[in-house]
């Protein structure tokens, strides 16, 4: 056997180590993924849950105008 | 890499006594007969690494994960059975115990052995013979699943299908969201109030800004906290009334409108599920099919978990091997994969349908939460928008139809389209009568139309948010996955090549000079998805697959162990040795001798535990492995000590002598029948006398008597002082040795006295022929030429012999 086979989870350290590089990707989303692997949690529910997090936080970052702003 | 220096068993499956395995780091092969216990051994190696059984988990329920089968039933209840593995390197040994209460626990708590275990979890240690052909016929998604779990990649598919799952979800929630249909209710409220469409806040303001005009409040709206400012100051307590239900017919406009602009898109989806539907229901041979899948699968299922052990047919209950069974019913789902597809493709379809009709009626029943739905004289209007609801709520009642029932044509479904449409102007002219009602009041209805305003601004630029978010989720989603699936096809290409040589080279060694050659995996791609791997082999320069449809069954084994080979050899980084627990079931003699030679050259390094109940297999190869350094072992079982190993004729010397001090008779007679029939074999063996010939294994069940006989014949011509103190007639003539060959069936009712006489008896004249002081037996070989002696080893024990 040759030294280029890669096991699979060399395939996927690879992989979330060149993810942030790859052009036109959402780092915030990029940066979830990679934690959540990183942890060791990276399944469907928990991705759901910290995609939707996001979605909260971005659609009420912080009230800082007051009432109603985004 | 881990090799082993012993084993021992004790109360593990069929192994009652202690069972010591030295191995010494070295290959072995193992014999004995069906039921002497050899996978007893595979099975405490297996539980030793991986805490379960997996041929025993699917006989047994609950979490005991075969553990329950794994304790000799005989051993006492306070015994612990255990597997004690002294490893060449001792810092791994560790024996493993499992009490009554099925508790399990190691002796070796070092992150040494536990870094071993883990990582022998993705190795190939074990092949049984019943999962040597598993690859080979499985379905070429089974193939892909299965390479991809034994290579690690398990993991690289669990991801793929993670990435593309989530960035599937999330398209479906922005077409089901229906972002611009609901920005686009936001604006009809904004340009309503302000007359003119607003898209950011420099618009807004400026609309405000015009609208706060008449009432002279000296104030310019430069942000949306000005605008709160505003509404606080103008606000009259004296219209909140009126303003609750300004407010509310406006969220009755907005929720229909919202709900009318998404019809077009749940009739479009409900269209589409139709068509799917009646295509597959259309061909009543095509439900029929799909039935018959179900079955299928379930029997496949039935088989590959081993649920039915036997050559058998467990619907019809007819003869048939297992490995014939389950190539059939996997050429039979594969006839029907596309039918398959087809069904998921409608209950995709019918996912897709929910999940436009879910939100929408989500927002009716949000509606219907309002307060003053509760008030008189709003019952009317309750009732039209529940019954807006049920209209909406329809297509889901149609969703739950089975193929066999009839769905609903998309013509016949009454979605209240128009009574919505109108609901929604009537609700939207009611708020803005109501809003004018206060004509005179200017500042009342300034107020009502900023607020309004205000509030659908914000929500417009929530949506816009949200739409915008989710979309650069799904763009993420896609970039992700498509660069990974790049990567997994790369590194599995590099892996298929690599390994396919392997395979390939293993295959054509114990297939030589059979013009298969060139035996490759070729992943399999569906617009462009990777969703098998098939085994292509050329035959005569000719491309061949699958395999199964042209190979002998000896020939598909030859492939299934040349794929567990290469995975040793690819895999295996933990572990330098491997068992492989009656893999040669059903080669055939060429392929037999081939596969050990196989073994003996290719994996000279690798220590192999080589079991076989197959005597004439064993006897082929033992003398060619013995050769290279392997050991050679005989398993047994007896009664009392279960699986054990066969020690010879001292084992059984042994046995007898405590069979004698127990004065326990039971069987005691065939031990010493068997005693002196090996005894006899190296008595003939050692003075030359002639037997008749007989093929290998015949020649290895000579029974006691026919040796006797020929000892007998050939002292008594070539010393007759032997003959005459060896006494062979005496022995012969005893009643185990008389009529039938086996004392199974001697009606001979042995007490233990007699038995000790016999057995006095059968010892003397077994040391005219052994010395016990070298342990040898007289042999021609030691012939004495001057005294025309035939002797020991030592000397010690002599008798004359004609030349």
């Amino acid at each position: 056997m040759s030294d280029e086979i890669k096991s699979g989870k060399e395939v996927i350290d690879e992989f979330f180590a060149e993810i942030p590089n790859v052009e036109g990707v959402d780092q915030k989303t990029v940066d979830i993924l990679v934690e959540l692997y990183g942890q060791g949690k990276l399944t469907d529910r928990n991705i759901q849950n910290a995609l939707e997090e996001l979605k909260q936080a971005e659609l009420n970052p912080r009230k800082k105008q007051g009432n109603g702003e985004d | 890499m881990a090799k082993i220096k012993t084993i021992n068993i004790f109360g593990i499956r069929g192994v009652k006594d202690l069972l010591t395995l030295d191995l010494n780091k070295k290959s072995v092969l193992v014999y004995g007969d069906n039921g002497t216990g050899k996978s007893s051994l595979t099975d405490a190696i297996e539980w030793f690494y991986t805490d379960a059984v997996q041929h025993l988990v699917s006989e047994e329920t609950g979490s005991t994960r075969g553990r329950g089968a794994l304790r000799n039933l005989f051993i006492h209840d306070s015994d612990n059975g255990y597997v004690e593995i002294e490893y060449a390197d001792s810092k791994l040994s560790s024996k493993k115990t499992i009490n009554n209460s099925l508790q399990s626990s190691h002796s070796n708590t070092s992150n040494e052995l536990s870094s071993l275990l883990a990582n022998s979890q993705s190795e190939n240690l074990i092949l049984r013979y019943s999962e040597l052909v598993k690859f080979i016929i499985a379905k070429k998604k089974e193939k892909l699943d299965r390479l991809q779990d034994i290579i690690g990649f398990s993991q690289v598919a669990e991801l793929r299908s993670l990435l593309q799952k989530n960035g599937n979800s999330i398209a479906r929630n922005i077409k089901s969201a229906n972002y611009d249909n609901q920005k686009n209710v936001q604006q009809s409220t904004i340009l309503e109030n302000l007359g003119r469409n607003t898209h950011t806040d420099e618009q807004l303001f400026a609309g405000v800004n015009e609208l706060i005009k008449p009432l002279k409040l000296g104030v310019e709206i430069k942000s949306r906290q000005d605008i709160n400012k505003v509404l606080k100051q103008i606000q009259a307590k004296e219209d909140t009334v009126l303003l609750e239900q300004i407010n509310f017919f406006t969220r009755v406009w907005e929720a229909l409108s919202e709900v009318e602009g998404n019809v077009d898109s749940i009739q479009k989806s409900y269209e589409e599920y139709h068509r799917s539907f009646i295509a597959l229901q259309k061909d009543p041979e095509k439900i029929k099919k799909l039935q018959i899948l179900k079955l299928l699968k379930e029997g496949h299922a039935v088989l590959k978990n081993d649920v039915v052990q036997d050559d058998y047919c467990p619907l019809c209950q007819l003869e048939k091997s297992k490995v014939e069974l389950l190539k059939e019913l996997n050429e039979r789902i594969e006839d029907l994969e596309q039918l398959a597809e087809e069904k998921a493709k409608l209950d995709e379809q019918g996912e897709e349908l929910k999940g436009f009709v879910k939100p929408n009626v989500g927002a009716l029943d949000n509606l219907l939460k309002e307060k003053l739905f509760r008030k008189e004289g709003y019952e009317k209007l309750n009732d039209q928008v529940e019954e807006i609801k049920k209209s909406v709520n329809c297509f889901t009642d149609e969703l739950k139809k089975e193929l066999i029932e009839s769905l609903a044509k998309p013509e016949d479904i009454e979605i209240a389209k128009k009574e919505m449409a109108e609901l929604a102007k009537q609700a939207q002219e009611t708020a803005k009568a109501l809003t004018e009602s206060q004509s005179s009041n200017i500042k009342f209805q300034i107020f009502t139309k900023l607020d309004r305003a205000a509030r659908a601004y914000v929500e417009y630029r929530k949506i816009e948010k949200e739409q915008d978010v989710l979309t650069k989720q799904q763009i993420t989603f896609e970039l992700l996955y498509e660069d990974f699936i790049k990567r997994q096809e790369e590194a599995l290409n590099v892996f298929l090549t690599t390994f396919s040589e392997d395979i390939n080279d293993y295959y054509t060694t114990m297939n030589p000079n059979e013009k298969v050659e060139d035996v490759k995996l070729v992943p399999l791609k569906k617009n462009g998805e990777l969703v098998g791997i098939t085994i292509e082999y050329s035959f005569f320069d000719e491309t061949k697959t699958p395999p199964i449809a042209y190979l002998s069954e000896s020939h598909i084994n030859c492939l299934g162990l040349s794929f567990f080979l290469a995975s040793v050899k690819a895999f295996n980084k933990e572990n330098k040795f491997f068992i492989l627990d009656d893999v040669i079931s059903s080669f055939d003699r060429s392929h037999r001798a081939r596969f050990a030679k196989l073994l003996t050259d290719k994996f000279a390094d690798y220590q192999v535990i080589l079991l076989t109940h197959e005597h004439e297999f064993f006897e082929l190869v033992s003398s060619d492995v013995k050769s290279k350094g392997w050991s050679i072992t005989n398993f047994k079982w007896s009664k009392d000590s279960g699986t054990g190993v066969e020690k010879g004729m001292l084992d059984i010397k042994e046995r007898i002598n405590k069979k004698f001090e127990s004065r326990n008779t039971d069987g005691l007679g065939n031990d010493i029948r068997v005693y002196t029939e090996k005894v006899m074999k190296e008595v003939a063996f050692n003075i030359e006398a002639p037997v008749a010939f007989r093929y290998n294994e015949i020649n290895e069940k000579r029974m006691a008597p026919e040796l006797l006989d020929a000892v007998h014949s050939r002292i008594s011509k070539k010393g007759n002082v032997l003959n005459q103190i060896a006494n062979i007639p005496r022995v012969k003539g005893m009643p185990m040795f008389i009529g039938n060959t086996t004392s199974h069936d001697n009606d001979f009712n042995e007490s233990i006295e007699d038995l000790e006489v016999m057995w006095e008896d059968i010892k003397a004249t077994i040391h005219t022929f052994y010395c016990t002081e070298c342990k040898k037996f007289i042999s021609v070989k030691y012939f004495d030429n001057v005294s025309n002696k035939i002797r020991c080893g030592c000397g010690k024990l002599a008798h004359d012999w004609k030349k």
